[in-house]
């Protein structure tokens, strides 16, 4: 009989990884991201989403939700990252999903997206440059504008949260209230500004646990599974590249100066996978800001060097559009920079070990939350 | 190649407390020089203390005087004594090497001999690879081993070898036959050599702050009886290249620098932070988040039968690395002008981390023959 009691496992179904992965590697060739990025969509795509339920992972079914855990959306997003699939799955379910879910609010037809807290704004999923007033019957009048607003104009849905903890308030707005302008991120993904221009919406209190806070964390781990998975992908086409591409009469993945690239790539894909994998478990079992903030930080940086590691092993070939290097590449260099840039996680990370003092620091490392009690 | 994520079961995060209050009540915070890291103080003190608890050669069976304990607990005792700086220094070789060498090519002579010392902690080991012309061509070895009456009579040099001067036995990597054509593996023998053996030399080579742990071991027709050799003569590369697997991907790859950061951290409590050095400190214990628990995977990838000779070297290679990056980190932000004799603790262990970890990356094989090794393997290519 131990003294210190380990949690229970976090299993994720392998059939998840089966299913979505042979679903999006029929459907998302590089002709077909390459299109959706030329056109700000793939409604093929996402409706071939929508009939496997992974559109609804993780949210409850009495939700109208399908069910299953944070861990296993969290796989599902690993493969939207792995096979650069164009669609919202993150904002659709583990994010807005989980936002109209856990307010009550009926989650209407169609495509749910969400509007991402501003790190700098605590209470406020809007930033600083809109603003919403409370009618106190069950709806809300927003003004201003969201910005970075991802698959806005495919959306029929808006979602924000406001508000501190025990006090914030979940709002749904009709898209077809709003004004959108559309805007690329560097990957050709929409991020979109939304004007409410005085859109009314429904909106709910939010339970405890529930506020701008913790979409930031759920959606830096949706975005740490994303580039997981894109920079797993990204490694395999480098090692194949370079032992086909042959220089000098030999494969140069037979040069040392590239076997180095292929390495550092390596390294870093695993880290990453492994970072979004544990994060992913603490966060299924309760709250994981240290699991969470770490792997963000850990992803971020771990983007910059493997995109570099594996364009420099590409030569020329990645610098084109006709090769699918940029489909992963151009998001990684995106999802850096959502849900909390390295600095941003750096400082919050910085506050938990320097709270635990010297003599908490490396319990922090091995235990993670846990030790910040 | 998958890292697959694993977590510390009751009994495993036990057997982690138990080590803690062990480390602070043996050596209290603040009131020891830690050490960085395997770079440790040999202490057969403190080793024998560790024995006692069952802590040196644990994974080795009972039969051998181990405690038939897994990879993953040598794993939780490594890990606390290295964060901690512990003297380790002592048993170090034998417990993570040589005693899985003798238990998997060795006689049950040869068992029944070393590994009962080996987990009392009472034997020190140093390694006899390089050579003055052979580096990381470790093929090249030319120290010859020449058959004798019931044994082998040694001639040549070893250079580099650590601690040769305070230890105990030696395992080297010896020439027994001339090298072939096309095959220069072939020919290669380990033996144990007892460091006080008659015609065995060792004299110290400075190392670049003028302390004492390389030395040069040279043999005069030093004799080694035949129940010295481990293993079948001719199989020390295959042997060797086994050795090395158990030097890769474990704490010592990456904890180094541990005990420097943390009384950085001591040091500062009580006054205003800097923005940056808060978030250094966030940033560091991320990543040594990160890269534990690839460690830890490595670890129970053992336990489960596999051989995670690519893994580990992945890890090492890129633990070696972050440990240079977390000294070059705090040498950009801190304003002092550290020395190995300042007052502060910590500068004392910040200087001794500048001049000393260029060769964390070189130890146990260099990085640049740990890539060799790993792109093989994520190319499916025979390492």
């Amino acid at each position: 009989m131990s003294v210190r009691i380990a949690p229970e496992p976090v299993v994720v179904d392998e059939l998840i990884t089966e299913t979505a992965g042979r679903l999006f590697g029929e459907l998302c060739t590089h002709e077909a991201v390459q299109a959706a990025e030329d056109s700000g969509g793939a409604p093929d795509i996402w409706e071939a989403f929508c009939e496997t339920g992974f559109d609804l992972i993780a949210v409850p079914e009495e939700a109208g939700g399908s069910g299953g855990t944070l861990a296993e959306a969290i796989e599902v997003l690993r493969l939207v990252g792995y096979h650069s699939a164009p669609i919202p799955a993150a904002e659709n379910g583990i994010l807005g999903g989980w936002l109209l879910a856990q307010a009550g609010l009926e989650r209407p037809d169609g495509l749910v997206t969400v509007v991402p807290p501003r790190a700098a704004d605590g209470g406020w999923s809007g930033g600083e440059t809109c603003s919403v007033s409370l009618n106190g019957d069950g709806t809300a009048v927003l003004s201003g504008d969201a910005h970075r607003v991802p698959w806005a104009r495919s959306a029929e849905t808006v979602v924000c949260v406001c508000g501190f903890d025990g006090t914030s308030t979940v709002v749904s707005v009709p898209a077809s209230e709003c004004t959108i302008t559309p805007l690329p991120n560097m990957a050709g993904e929409p991020r979109d500004t939304v004007s409410f221009d005085g859109a009314t919406g429904r909106a709910a209190p939010a339970p405890h646990g529930v506020d701008a806070d913790a979409l930031a964390q759920r959606g830096a781990l949706s975005r740490v599974a994303l580039m997981a998975g894109a920079i797993e992908k990204m490694c395999q086409l480098t090692v194949s590249y370079t032992n086909e591409r042959v220089q000098f009469g030999r494969p140069v993945a037979r040069f040392q100066a590239v076997q180095q690239h292929l390495v550092w790539a390596a390294q870093d894909a695993a880290l990453v996978r492994m970072a979004a994998e544990v994060a992913a478990r603490e966060a299924t079992r309760g709250d994981a800001p240290f699991e969470i903030a770490a792997a963000k930080l850990v992803a971020n940086q771990a983007a910059a060097r493997a995109t570099k590691a594996c364009h420099q092993a590409h030569g020329a070939m990645g610098m084109t559009q006709e090769y699918p290097l940029h489909h992963f590449s151009r998001r990684l260099w995106s999802w850096r920079k959502e849900y909390g840039s390295d600095a941003h996680w750096s400082a919050v990370l910085g506050q938990m070990a320097t709270g635990v003092g010297a003599d908490g620091l490396y319990p922090l490392i091995t235990s993670g939350t846990a030790a910040l009690a | 190649m998958r890292f697959t994520p694993t977590e510390l079961t009751g009994p495993e995060l036990d057997l982690q407390t138990e080590v803690r209050e062990f480390l602070a009540a043996e050596l209290p915070p603040g009131a020891h020089e830690p050490c960085l890291g395997m770079a440790a103080d040999h202490d057969r003190e403190f080793s024998a203390k560790m024995a006692a608890r069952g802590w040196v050669g644990m994974a080795l069976p009972s039969r051998w005087g181990g405690s038939d304990r897994t990879a993953v607990q040598r794993f939780i005792v490594v890990e606390e004594m290295l964060r901690w700086g512990a003297p380790v220094g002592h048993h170090w070789v034998a417990d993570r090497q040589t005693g899985n060498v003798i238990l998997k090519f060795g006689s049950d002579e040869q068992r029944e001999r070393f590994l009962p010392p080996i987990c009392r902690g009472e034997l020190g080991f140093s390694i006899g690879m390089s050579e003055p012309d052979s580096g990381s061509d470790l093929a090249s070895v030319s120290t010859r081993a020449e058959r004798a009456d019931d044994g082998w009579v040694v001639n040549g040099t070893k250079i580099w070898t650590s601690n040769a001067h305070m230890n105990d036995w030696f395992i080297c990597l010896l020439r027994t036959a001339p090298m072939e054509d096309g095959n220069k593996h072939a020919g290669l023998s380990q033996f144990l050599i007892d460091l006080q053996s008659p015609g065995l030399e060792i004299s110290p080579i400075p190392f670049l702050d003028g302390s004492h742990h390389f030395n040069e071991v040279t043999f005069h027709d030093v004799f080694v009886p035949d129940v010295n050799v481990v293993g079948q003569p001719g199989m020390g590369w295959h042997q060797n290249t086994t050795e090395m697997a158990y030097e890769r991907g474990g704490p010592d790859r990456w904890l180094s620098p541990f005990s420097t950061v943390e009384q950085l951290l001591r040091e500062a409590a009580g006054t205003p932070m800097e923005d940056a050095v808060s978030d250094l400190f966030g940033e560091l214990a991320a990543r040594w988040w990160g890269i534990r628990n690839l460690s830890l995977s490595v670890a129970r990838l053992i336990d489960e039968g596999e051989a995670p000779s690519v893994e580990s070297a992945l890890v090492k290679e890129m633990g070696t690395r972050y440990e240079q990056e977390v000294v070059e980190k705090l040498v950009q932000l801190i304003d002092e002008e550290y020395s190995p004799e300042s007052e502060s603790l910590f500068e004392r262990l910040l200087a001794q981390c500048v001049v000393t970890f260029p060769g964390n990356t070189i130890r146990g094989g260099t990085i640049e023959i740990l890539r060799s090794v790993a792109s093989k393997g994520l190319q499916g290519l025979p390492a």
